[in-house]
């Protein structure tokens, strides 16, 4: 049983999910969580963000500019009306409340979101054939750990725990097994609404950033040294991604 | 499609100069204005931060540099430019006050226009060497991106006694710095091909940093987050969209 493709698939997907998890170790290290220290866990998590989306809109564009456009549009869409759907409620995560909170639940709601173009993309090129999936496999979850940094860099210096930044760095990996097959047992029909997908989860993540992590990030501390982390954590990434 | 019968350095010559003049038009918005209204400071910066981006992201996806030089010449950019501004004293000034103080103030904007202009000018002959249709895109978006910032440029200048006209002619020369660079990079690559990902990378960078050093920051303070994070990321996406559109 463990032999049929479908389950093997959904394991390998579940197994770059579970990567997610270890993006939250770097903050076993940092302990220290000033006003400073969010500014730059918020500049690293725009910077990995914004590097993140160059990669999937280069491959959205592949498929289709138009369709990645109007799925961007989309994605901005999606952030536009969970602010306005949040806005002026006392919102709780993960024990804490506020602005905090706010941008909190906002940043995982995204990753999540975006997990799920990302498991799309992930069945439809074990579409191209299973021969390839341990490659693929290792090559997806390496590049998740950094998305769960991203996470964890905006959960860590509001107070949540090592051990839950890991836990919901996870939860918003869990779309990837989920969608990846799907995607991979209807790879023509998912082929058609991957550039779509991937524009969304693009728009999402970059409009995230503008809107919510760089002006909290240039608040609170040196504009000189949130564009440095922004503009060398976006080069890591896109280096990163390249290199996978 | 020129480049077939025009001289590629001529072209580039022509497009980048057609570039920085089209920066004067920054000063339209500005005319019958005493000063103009913070917002419309915040969306300018917004609008060109979101075609440099675009820029960034389309020098990228030209996947012509191997990652490794790439991303080394791209780490120089940043620190490029990070360096500039440190030896400038624009890294921790306030980049857009229409009244300042201190009388070296709109040298110093000036020259950090000079600068900025520089980098985007490498970006465009780095574009022009990959090839002349991604040149002639890259001088487009660059040149659009001229008028708001020359927008923000004119009203500073404006703050400081000069006449709408004056401040528009000075908005377009600091831009000469953008065509020389564009045509020097353009001829050095040309002659050394080897320097060509480094130099992509340079450009990628320094566009990135310039954008979150000088022209983000202080647009949140003019204008709401949403309506600045707005206007930048539908320039993004106008950005990408001509690119599929080019091919």
């Amino acid at each position: 049983m463990i032999e049929h493709p479908v389950v093997l698939v959904f394991l390998y997907a579940l197994a770059t999910a579970l990567a997610t998890g270890l993006g939250a170790l770097p903050f076993v290290v940092v302990r220290s969580v000033s006003e400073r220290v969010v500014a730059y866990a918020n500049a690293i998590a725009a910077g990995l963000m914004l590097g993140a989306s160059f990669g999937l809109v280069v491959e959205g564009t592949s498929f289709g500019s138009s369709e990645t456009v109007v799925g961007a549009g989309a994605g901005v869409l999606f952030i536009l009306v969970t602010q306005k759907l949040l806005e002026g409620r006392d919102i709780e995560f993960a024990d804490i409340r506020g602005a905090g909170a706010r941008r909190m639940l906002l940043t995982v709601v995204v990753m999540t979101v975006h997990s799920f173009a990302e498991g799309v993309a992930v069945g439809v090129s074990f579409g191209g054939g299973i021969t390839l999936a341990a490659i693929i496999t290792v090559a997806i979850a390496v590049h998740n750990v950094p998305e769960g940094l991203a996470i964890s860099a905006v959960l860590r210096p509001r107070g949540v725990s090592v051990a839950g930044c890991a836990g919901w760095s996870i939860f918003s990996s869990l779309p990837q097994p989920l969608m990846a097959v799907p995607a991979f047992l209807f790879v023509e029909a998912f082929r058609t609404a991957l550039p779509y997908g991937i524009g969304f989860a693009a728009g999402a993540m970059v409009f995230m950033v503008l809107v919510e992590l760089l002006p909290e990030a240039f608040g609170q501390a040196r504009r000189s040294t949130v564009a440095m982390l922004v503009s060398l954590t976006m080069i890591g990434m896109i280096f990163f991604q390249q290199y996978l | 499609m020129f480049g077939d019968t025009l001289d590629p350095t001529l072209l580039l010559l022509g497009l980048a100069t057609l570039a920085a003049l089209v920066a004067g038009v920054g000063a339209v918005p500005l005319i019958g204005r005493e000063q103009p209204p913070p917002r419309l400071m915040g969306w300018a910066n917004a609008l060109a931060a979101g075609l440099m981006l675009g820029a960034a992201y389309a020098l990228v996806a030209a996947g012509v540099a191997p990652p490794a030089p790439g991303a080394a010449g791209a780490a120089l950019g940043v620190l490029y430019v990070m360096f500039t501004h440190r030896a400038t004293g624009t890294d921790l000034l306030e980049l857009n006050r229409v009244e300042h103080p201190d009388a070296v103030y709109p040298y110093r904007v000036l020259m950090m226009h000079v600068l900025h202009s520089a980098s985007e000018g490498l970006a465009i002959g780095v574009a022009m060497v990959v090839s002349v249709p991604f040149g002639v895109f890259m001088v487009l978006a660059i040149a659009v991106h001229n008028m708001p910032e020359a927008t923000v440029l004119c009203a500073i200048l404006r703050g400081r006694g000069l006449t709408l006209f004056q401040a528009s002619g000075l908005a377009v020369a600091v831009r000469m710095s953008q065509v020389l660079l564009a045509v020097a990079t353009f001829a050095v690559l040309g002659a050394a091909p080897a320097m060509v990902p480094l130099a992509l990378g340079f450009a990628v960078g320094a566009l990135v940093y310039l954008v979150m050093a000088e022209l983000l920051p202080e647009s949140y303070e003019e204008a709401g987050h949403q309506s600045i994070a707005l206007v930048a990321i539908v320039a993004m996406m106008m950005v990408v969209l001509l690119r599929g559109m080019a091919g």
